[in-house]
């Protein structure tokens, strides 16, 4: 029998999710909450199985070694909802330039599909990528191995369930329509438990390490953790309509609950797509190439600078609104400052090259690396310009917004998603290597072609719109309606799916590589780390 | 924990290491220095100017004495004063001579076309040509007349909208609500087909003909030639909102029908509902004429 604090503490939590789930299925006010209720009992039942069979097995033995088993669980997941986030985004791309693709159907409209093509790649791809990564960087540069023993489980188990809940929900009309933070209060609740338990294994594992100091990539990913649980329970505060429907209004009204939503917004920008991705870029990158980073002042003051600036900057989304004057100014100022810590963040990743580049041309991970930097640092550059209020009466409401974001998802996040995920699956896998570098060269051009082709397309039509939608003649009278607008997007909306088809083609060629890999065969002696695990779990 | 000298920078690192990560001693380049610095005062001299930091109950005004609402209600304000010259002309005369006058059309076309593209298209489509359930307005054919002060009232009221002069006109339910025996309506479908000018059923025809007199020549006329100027169109000439199918014309006696057009007061302006009724009038073959 081991019942520890953490097996007490999970099976209630995952209790919890099991007896919701059997409120919803027997009284759930409509099909999809009914569904929902299935879910939650199918997934949380097998969490009890698992917890019931940890306890009877007693106490585990200390253990020296790496915990990697949901590193690859992880990796694997990242995968998987990064295939269905690309489908769905360029089946949308699709969409909006023939809308009959929708199919004529409620449940695949532009509207609902959207969710969950953005749910998809943020925190299916995005999320399990960091949940991934943050623990194997936080074990290799702590040298103490993973704490808990179900714990970690019940988060990544709990986070999927969520990440689950939240895709199907859309399409059947299940959302709080606030963007990004679309799922509903059960599903929030569920979240607000992972996320605690996530912050506990990560804490714990800082605190056993046993290096003196804590490496920079810790510092970012610890500044994810906390920010988004600050800003999830934040913005999701609302109170359900009943305890068996899936509806529920949220807590703040008018311009407070905008800016609620743009605060959280524009923070899951800052400290879910760029703190806990600059932690994963600050482990591999050095560790790719083998050279030291290049300033760590700099790395110091571009993290303070980052997150201190950003939880200012939400308000810029709310320009020439209803927002008073002195948020909106605020906001801008903010966000403009913000440019000198996010450039800083560059540059000390560009300059940690010296010496390596040869590595660019030969390996197509440290490739994938270094455009990431550079995509980085075009967007943080262009969400700074975008953010100064006559640049934003150009941009705003336009497709160069959307042009922005996919600079920044696609160019950035992503890219440095996969060249770290190209060099962590032959470490966790224990292989000689990627399955085929040509592949993965493959996987880089195409990808690099779609993302530019793609951000090309909507720069063009963003600001076509824009002009077009404030031309006037000199009479006061417009010099097109917003009709003739929708035509002259028409080619850019056909280049812009083109180019997502050709990233959707680079990622499928990607998980067929690390598929190959993890199904080949494994090294025959374990590679050499040049500094073993010091820690073992209890 | 022993510091090295990294020969590839010329610095030494800082004798941390984790997991072989190294990291340099590089100072803070003065660039980065600078740029904080100067976005910094940026930001101070932009807070002097405008509004920024927030007291308890009010805010730091800015001395530049900026506010948007201001901005926006002046741009408004003067938006309106150029447009109200501009469009001057419409409020001036009938419709009747304006539509006539070669000038006005030649002045208010173009932006007359951009205010149909923005409210009207989504139905009637871009080139006035309708679609399934909405009516061609090219034609000739009117369910409520064609003159120009008329499509101005409908404008105005719209059809079936709520509004309380609202343009008023339903096709009851014939079928479903038993207003016509089953055997009725497949008569009278073959005295429509017939008057129509489709292939139908002759032996139905003369019993249909009896049916149409009784319940539906009121509405669309005598022989279905319509023309009443009441909402119910004529079932001899080509211009079929729904379709002319046995099928639909089957739906229209089951189940009714009750189209509906909104009333564009408040929404649009008197200019603009004129500005709008004239571009009706000047694309419709029939004013062209």
């Amino acid at each position: 029998m081991n019942l520890s604090l953490e097996n007490i503490v999970g099976f209630f939590g995952t209790l919890l999710v099991a007896f919701a789930g059997v409120v919803f299925v027997t009284s759930g006010d409509s099909n999809g909450i009914v569904t929902h209720g299935w879910m939650m009992l199918l997934v949380a039942g097998f969490g009890v199985k698992f917890l019931l069979e940890s306890i009877q097995d007693g106490e585990p033995e200390a253990v020296l070694e790496y915990d990697d088993r949901i590193v690859r669980l992880g990796i694997l997941f990242c995968f998987a909802w990064g295939i269905v986030g690309f489908f769905v985004g360029d089946w949308l791309a699709w969409q909006l330039a023939y809308p009959a693709l929708n199919g004529d159907m409620p449940w695949t409209n532009f509207g609902r599909l959207r969710p969950v093509h953005t749910t998809a790649v943020i925190f299916g791809f995005g999320g399990n990528a960091l949940i991934a990564t943050s623990f194997y960087v936080v074990q290799r540069t702590c040298r103490a191995r993973l704490v808990g023993h179900t714990l970690p489980w019940l988060v990544f188990g709990g986070y999927n369930l969520f990440v689950l809940l939240a895709a199907t929900g859309y399409p059947l009309g299940i959302t709080q329509s606030r963007e990004y933070a679309e799922p509903e209060w059960y599903a929030d609740l569920l979240l607000t438990l992972v996320w605690v338990g996530y912050f506990v294994t990560f804490m714990r594992t800082l605190a056993r390490r046993a290096e003196p100091h804590i490496y920079v990539a810790n510092w970012y990913y610890l500044s994810f953790i906390v920010v988004i649980a600050m800003l999830h329970i934040v913005n999701n505060l609302a109170i359900p309509l009943s305890w068996s429907g899936d509806k529920s209004y949220a807590l703040f009204a008018g311009v407070q609950d905008a800016m609620t939503q743009w605060w959280y917004g524009h923070n899951a920008v800052g400290f879910f797509l760029t703190t806990g991705f600059l932690g994963m870029l600050y482990y591999f990158l050095p560790k790719a190439i083998n050279r030291p980073i290049y300033s760590y002042r700099m790395s110091i003051v571009s993290f303070w600078g980052i997150t201190f600036l950003y939880l200012w900057a939400g308000s810029h989304h709310l320009h020439y609104t209803a927002l008073p004057d002195w948020v909106q100014m605020l906001g801008m100022t903010m966000s403009i400052i913000l440019l000198v810590p996010s450039w800083a963040s560059v540059f000390n990743g560009i300059l940690t090259l010296n010496g390596a580049w040869d590595k660019v041309r030969t390996d197509p991970a440290v490739r994938f690396m270094m455009v990431a930097i550079l995509f980085y640092g075009l967007s943080t550059f262009e969400g700074s310009f975008m953010a100064i209020r006559p640049v934003n009466a150009l941009s705003h409401y336009t497709d160069w917004t959307v042009g922005h974001v996919h600079a920044g998802a696609l160019g950035w996040i992503a890219f440095i998603t996969f060249g770290a995920m190209y060099k962590l699956v032959p470490w966790v896998w224990n292989r000689e290597g990627i399955y085929s570098l040509r592949l993965e060269a493959w996987h880089f051009w195409l990808a690099l072609s779609g993302a530019l082709i793609y951000v090309g397309a909507m720069w063009n039509s963003g600001i076509t719109q824009s002009l077009m939608w404030q031309t006037y003649d000199g009479d006061g009278n417009f010099l097109y309606s917003f009709m003739d607008t929708v035509d002259a997007m028409h080619g850019y909306y056909v280049a812009r799916a083109i180019g997502g088809l050709l990233y959707f083609i680079g990622a499928c060629i990607g998980a067929y590589n690390i598929y190959m890999t993890v199904s080949g065969p494994a090294m025959q002696t374990a590679s050499v780390d040049p500094a073993p695990l010091a820690v073992p779990g209890e | 924990m022993e510091v090295e000298y990294d020969p590839v920078t010329g610095r030494h690192t800082t004798g941390h290491e984790w997991n072989g990560i190294k990291e340099l001693d590089t100072p803070i380049p003065a660039i980065v220095k600078w740029c904080y610095g100067l976005t910094i005062l940026f930001s101070i001299i932009w807070w002097i100017l405008y509004p920024s930091w927030p007291y308890v109950s009010d805010f730091m005004r800015g001395i530049a004495g900026y506010s948007s609402r201001h901005v926006v209600t002046t741009q408004l304000q003067d938006a309106t004063a150029q447009r109200a010259v501009f469009d001057s002309d419409l409020l001036k005369g009938s419709l009747v001579t304006l539509a006539a006058d070669p000038d006005a059309r030649k002045k208010y076309e173009a932006s007359a076309k951009i205010l149909y593209r923005d409210n009207c298209a989504a139905c009637h489509g871009r080139d006035l040509r309708g679609q399934n359930g909405f009516p061609n307005l090219t034609d000739p054919h009117w369910l409520w007349s064609g003159d120009v002060e008329d499509i101005a009232t409908t404008l105005r009221v719209g059809i079936n909208s709520g509004h309380d002069d609202e343009r008023s006109a339903e096709m009851p339910a014939f079928g479903r609500d038993d207003v016509i025996e089953k055997a009725d309506i497949d008569a009278v479908i073959a005295y429509v087909l017939f008057i129509s000018g489709q292939n139908h059923d002759a032996t139905l025809r003369t019993k249909g003909e009896a049916v149409f007199a009784e319940n539906c020549a009121s509405c669309h006329g005598e022989k279905g030639v319509g023309g009443l100027g009441a909402g119910a169109p004529s079932l001899v000439d080509q211009a079929w909102i729904y379709g002319k199918s046995r099928a639909m014309i089957h739906q229209a006696i089951w189940q009714g029908r009750k189209g509906v057009m909104p009333g564009w007061t408040g929404r649009l302006t008197e200019t603009e509902i004129r500005k709008l009724a004239l571009y009706v009038t000047w694309q419709n073959d029939a004013g062209n004429k």
